[in-house]
């Protein structure tokens, strides 16, 4: 099902970050420095299985596992 | 005012720690940062500096030269005494062993109750932290990671120099010297603040994504499956060995947008690349081409700032290879000017540190007037 990286992405910055916006921006430039590009990744991406997993990993080390 | 700089030079640890005293006058700081050549007797100087300004929070770390005010110094001690009125809740701890086992869980534990609740629970718009990280521990990734996990409040600092010796250097707190440590610092600020992160590169039309790396090393090993220096070269249009020669004026950028988080070359290994970051494998980079320091600085300054800036203190951390530009143009001059009048120190970093690790930048605290 395409556009689950770009979904997933969304998710742990919304479930670490709410509605603040300084989080919101820190969180997405520690997905960037933790490896994700996540400019790359849209709606209609075709799902990699090794990022996904990845962002998995990160998930629980922010503390916000799915 | 809330906040006091202060500068003094001389090789002896007493009168350099007695002259940076005499300057406060009758200011209670609730802390005070330093940053220090590191030609001094380390733990002369940390215990000297604790026991000088005793009741404030004293921290700080060894540089590759210092910046007071409007000029850029070498064997010297920089400081800047902050008040109540600017920073009424301040808490500091060290993270010890930041290349082995570490404990920055623990360290973000006792921060919270220094500083009156769980780092989670503060409002990170009036709370901020500061870091300093042995610069030759290799570590500043990790400890970075770590405390990013851990903590919202945004976190600006620097590694550690040593007057370009390569050698050893130091971060200080409760008046000791420690190597293969870090010091985080949190600090309340209720009249705000703001960071800036500023580099001076264009970032050129061309990427290399690093297919091989290791990343214990902060070595590439291939870009685009093919051997790192000869990718790096063909990306520049040069051959590998006037690549080498090339490393300060086109670093790599990891890219937020526009915006390039840098990681620079620091040397060939055959046909490896070793930087002084760290490249995850995967990462794809943009070939970035240095620009003009003072213009772009001065420019990220004033849309910062303003034309009237009107700031309680400003901390510098600012790379140390930038400085070696500036020095090689002659611009450190200049470069000072930008921070004429403005309450400021600085020093020349190994690496700079805004929620993670990043090269040839300058990271900056700018503390709001109460």
């Amino acid at each position: 099902m395409a556009g689950q990286i770009k979904e997933m992405i969304d998710s742990i910055v919304a479930r670490r970050a709410g509605d603040n916006e300084i989080i919101r921006k820190t969180t997405r430039t520690k997905l960037i420095l933790k490896g994700i590009e996540i400019g790359r990744w849209s709606e209609t991406s075709p799902d990699d299985p090794a990022v996904l997993s990845r962002l998995k990993e990160i998930a629980i080390e922010l503390g916000v596992p799915s | 005012m809330s906040v006091q700089t202060m500068t003094a030079t001389g090789n002896d640890v007493s009168r350099v720690v007695a002259e940076l005293k005499s300057q406060l006058g009758t200011h209670e700081p609730t802390a005070v940062l330093f940053f220090a050549s590191a030609k001094y007797d380390q733990p002369a100087l940390a215990a000297a500096m604790e026991a000088a300004f005793e009741g404030a929070k004293v921290f700080g770390c060894t540089s590759s030269g210092e910046i007071g005010g409007d000029q850029m110094l070498k064997g010297a001690v920089v400081a800047m005494a902050i008040d109540a009125t600017t920073a009424p809740n301040v808490a500091v701890e060290v993270i010890e062993d930041v290349s082995g086992a570490n404990d920055v869980a623990a360290a973000v534990e006792r921060l919270g109750q220094g500083i009156g609740g769980p780092l989670g629970g503060l409002d990170v718009s009036r709370h901020v932290g500061v870091i300093l990280i042995d610069g030759m521990s290799a570590a500043e990734e990790r400890v970075m990671d770590l405390v990013g996990n851990l903590v919202d409040i945004p976190v600006v600092g620097a590694s550690a120099g040593d007057d370009l010796a390569f050698e050893t250097t130091h971060v200080f707190v409760g008046g000791k010297a420690h190597a293969n440590a870090a010091v985080l610092a949190i600090l309340e600020v209720p009249a705000g603040y703001d960071i800036l992160k500023t580099q001076s590169f264009r970032v050129l039309d061309k990427k290399l994504r690093a297919t091989q790396v290791d990343e214990v090393t902060r070595t590439v090993i291939e870009f685009d499956g093919k051997p790192a220096m000869v990718a790096y070269a063909e990306a520049l249009g040069v051959d590998t060995g006037q690549a080498a020669k090339l490393f300060m004026n086109h670093p790599l950028g990891l890219m937020d947008g526009d915006e390039p988080y840098v990681r620079s070359p620091q040397r060939a290994d055959g046909d490896k690349l070793v930087f002084f970051c760290n490249i995850k494998q995967g990462t794809t980079l943009s070939v970035l081409e240095s620009a003009n320091i003072v213009e772009d600085t001065g420019a990220a300054l004033a849309e910062q700032l303003g034309p009237e800036p009107s700031i309680a203190g400003l901390i510098n951390f600012h790379c140390i290879l930038r400085t070696l530009e500036l020095e090689k143009r002659g611009q450190c001059g200049a470069y000072g000017a930008l921070f004429s009048g403005l309450p400021s120190i600085g020093f020349s970093t190994y690496g700079e540190q805004y929620v993670g690790h990043v090269n040839q930048t300058s990271t900056m605290l700018v503390l709001h007037n109460p």
